[in-house]
């Protein structure tokens, strides 16, 4: 038996997924686990750190890392990159001026070789906010289809403020890794 | 050990058979002292050729005054090298140089040492004492000159870089490539968002009417010397880039995010407010989560003060009726300590600007 297959049988048991939510400050990472969560989330303070929800989700057990974004404490997501199945990058889809600084972030988290096995789950976040660029737009302007074809990744437009789309994405993001890590039945 | 060995030499015996035991250890005899003497043969050998190199090395005088006389020079140019580079790190054009000038100086004092070393077997003893003392002084001076021209790096932690086999290197260039070739990819499909942009000395005023009530973000970027007032209800705010400028908001539904502003006042309410890149603005809020600060110096907060026709409703309709205090919630993200960041502070009561009311001028 080899090492991956003992493993594979251990997670098995515990059906628990590590999942790691990052993207720039503003995003709504935070707003996101809190909605899917079924919590209040009419008062969020901005991240000063991070948040760990363990979410029960169909027969699976999340851990969502929800990691801060300001640009300070962006150095210390590579801390929570260690055993990660599933990355969530959220995209603040009204806030045009920066998605430049997005990409950037989203190619540099990308090249890490610790995340290298991660299903990726882009969420183009505030579409209920009127003009904001729609799911397509995000693809091209973060230039996801020229991403190492080896990974596996979705973008699911939402809105944290309404829940639309959020579980849509997450059925993706489960299903993915549930068919690399348990070979679904 | 020893036991091991008495059962050999009794496996010896045994085998040797008839042999006498006492003609066994002459042989013995006999072969170590053959084996001595190869030895001392090739030690001399040896000695005798380190002689002859060293005396084609450095020839020798075997004369104190003659050895004193060389001693005394190579003292003195190094002596000299070594004011040579003090001279040399103060013009910076040259500091390059100074390490491999610091290094040869190191190895002559070094051969200088040996050249002691060489001689001292017929140099009286006052001599090579004294000339190890110079030796050691000379030494210092190097160290100190070394300490000082080249200050060492610090010590630090440092990552190591991630061992990369050929294969991942040529895929990295690849990406390079591949991510080169289309500059800004698509930045045609970014819409301009509604907002006021590159604007100086102006009054500027929007009034979000109810028919979008909610529903769009808005933007404030490159302003200088401004006056603007945003009415109604907005779903986001982005600032950026303001400079002497006067602010006067209405309710966001959503966050405020702000970006180098500087020598401003502002006067916002929101769910959450976001603060990066601020100088010397005054901040007058009304916040349901913890407004936080970056990177930001010289900010002051106080509470929100805004008032025109209506103001009460649209508040309430966004979730902010209520003054929750957060407007003095502040959280530094330069400052992850107890005690009160430097950053910010507190506008004395005295000095806070009165309850505005706009209504005249927002219409």
């Amino acid at each position: 038996m080899g090492l991956l297959s003992i493993i594979r049988k251990i997670k098995k048991k515990e059906k628990e997924m590590r999942i790691l939510m990052v993207g720039l400050d503003n995003s709504g990472k935070t707003t996101i686990v809190l909605k899917v969560n079924g919590e209040d989330t009419s008062v969020i303070s901005p991240t000063l750190g991070f948040n760990i929800k363990t979410i029960k989700y169909q027969k699976y057990s999340l851990n969502v890392w929800d990691v801060g974004g300001q640009k300070t404490i962006r150095p210390y997501w590579r801390n929570y990159f260690e055993q990660t199945d599933g990355l969530v990058w959220v995209v603040d889809s009204s806030d045009v001026r920066r998605l430049d600084d997005c990409r950037s972030e989203l190619e540099n988290l990308l090249k890490e070789e610790r995340l290298s096995g991660a299903s990726l789950l882009v969420f183009a976040n505030k579409q209920d906010i009127q003009g904001a660029l729609k799911p397509a737009d995000i693809v091209k302007v973060l230039n996801l289809d020229a991403m190492d074809k080896t990974r596996h990744w979705q973008i699911v437009g939402c809105s944290a403020y309404t829940g639309e789309g959020l579980l849509e994405g997450f059925d993706w993001l489960v299903q993915d890794i549930a068919s690399r890590i348990y070979m679904l039945d | 050990m020893e036991g091991e060995e008495g059962s050999e030499s009794k496996q010896h015996h045994l085998s040797a058979g008839t042999l006498d035991p006492v003609f066994a250890q002459k042989k013995k005899h006999a072969v170590m002292l053959d084996r001595l003497a190869t030895l001392q043969q090739s030690r001399l050998q040896q000695s005798a050729a380190r002689s002859a190199a060293a005396v084609a090395a450095s020839p020798a005088f075997e004369s104190v005054s003659a050895f004193l006389d060389r001693f005394a020079e190579s003292r003195r140019s190094i002596e000299a090298d070594v004011q040579g580079c003090r001279a040399m790190a103060t013009d910076p054009a040259s500091a390059a140089r100074l390490k491999p000038e610091l290094e040869k100086m190191a190895a002559s004092i070094a051969d200088l040492d040996r050249l002691v070393a060489e001689n001292s077997y017929f140099l009286p003893s006052y001599e090579v004492r004294s000339s190890l003392r110079a030796i050691a002084a000379l030494k210092e001076a190097l160290e100190a000159a070394n300490s000082e021209l080249l200050p060492r790096k610090k010590f630090s932690f440092r990552n190591k870089a991630p061992k990369k086999d050929p294969t991942f290197l040529v895929k990295e260039v690849e990406e390079a490539k591949v991510s080169a070739a289309p500059e800004k990819p698509d930045l045609a499909v970014v819409r301009e968002t509604p907002g006021f942009r590159e604007k100086e000395g102006s009054i500027l005023i929007k009034h979000f009417r109810v028919s979008e009530e909610g529903e769009g973000d808005f933007t404030l970027a490159d302003l200088n010397s401004c006056e603007i007032y945003l009415r109604g209800r907005l779903r986001a705010l982005f600032i950026h880039r303001l400079t002497d400028c006067r602010v006067f908001a209405g309710a966001v539904l959503g966050s405020i995010l702000i970006e180098e502003v500087s020598d401003c006042l502002l006067m916002l309410a929101s769910h959450q407010i976001r603060i990066h890149h601020a100088r010397a603005t005054d901040f007058y809020l009304r916040v349901r989560s913890r407004p936080i600060i970056e990177d930001s110096h010289a900010v002051r907060f106080a509470p929100y003060r805004l008032l025109y026709e209506g103001i009460e409703e649209e508040l309430r309709d966004s979730g902010l009726e209520e003054e929750t205090g957060n407007w003095a919630n502040v959280d530094d993200f330069g400052w992850l300590r107890a005690v009160q960041s430097p950053n910010w502070s507190v506008i004395p009561e005295e000095q806070r600007v009165q309850t505005m009311n706009v209504s005249d001028n927002a219409k």
